[in-house]
């Protein structure tokens, strides 16, 4: 579900960075951004597995 | 280089990232293979990639708004990097199937570094930041507004597959079926 709603926020992100006003759009950019990379630290704590 | 070319190059950038999308795309309908959580993840920082040069083109550019595609890219980098290390072990075979010897998830890692290494060398030019707008065309032109709508569009069109894929739950590590499209037993 959580997939579903990044893609749903960026694509109102660039939404309102092509009709919206530029403050916004910045301000919704971090926030994607963050949630993505709270996304990406939330499944990086699967075991990794290195052959090394 | 000036404004004009450099919102050429920008829209440029565009059709790259719905090319990148729409092979995607091609991947999970046409060979039926579903993205996993990570494949999800590195789809969207190709979106978010999208978000910088669409500021670009209607607001002229800006270090700003470069500067916002290459933390996309960064954390594209080190997620795709992520899912190479998942499958380095000797004998494992890697996520889904291999497009020209490399998988989905190399070819993404190959894509954000490149992204990294062509919006550092687009920023070399400073001429592109003097305000000349009055010699661009309104949101620049047909070709820049139709490579807009198009990641518009596939970004939208994602966030439907990937609702049917995953459901109202947590997405599978190893998905197989369309969770929304599953016949109840």
């Amino acid at each position: 579900m959580e997939f579903t709603l990044l893609f749903l926020a960026t694509a109102i992100v660039m939404r309102i960075a092509w009709r919206g006003p530029r403050p916004l759009a910045l301000g919704l950019f971090a926030a994607v951004l963050i949630a993505c990379v709270a996304t990406y630290l939330h499944h990086a704590t699967d075991t990794l597995k290195l052959s090394f | 280089m000036t404004q004009t070319r450099a919102i050429t190059l920008n829209a440029l950038s565009l059709y790259a990232v719905a090319l990148v999308l729409a092979a995607a795309f091609a991947a999970q309908f046409m060979l039926h293979e579903l993205p996993c959580p990570l494949c999800l993840l590195q789809r969207i920082l190709f979106a978010t990639l999208a978000i910088g040069p669409i500021l670009n083109i209607r607001f002229g550019p800006r270090p700003s708004h470069y500067a916002m595609s290459l933390l996309a890219a960064v954390a594209g980098t080190v997620a795709s990097t992520r899912q190479v290390l998942l499958h380095i072990m000797p004998g494992d075979g890697g996520y889904g199937s291999a497009l020209l010897g490399y998988h989905y998830y190399t070819w993404a890692l190959i894509g954000f570094i490149a992204a990294i290494v062509l919006i550092a060398a687009i920023m070399l030019f400073d001429r592109q930041f003097e305000d000349d707008r009055a010699l661009l065309p309104a949101t620049g032109g047909a070709f820049a507004q139709t490579a807009v709508w198009l990641v518009i569009a596939l970004t939208a069109a994602n966030v439907v597959t990937t609702l049917l894929e995953c459901g109202f739950g947590a997405c599978a590590d190893n998905p197989i079926v369309y969770e929304l499209l599953r016949r109840a037993p």
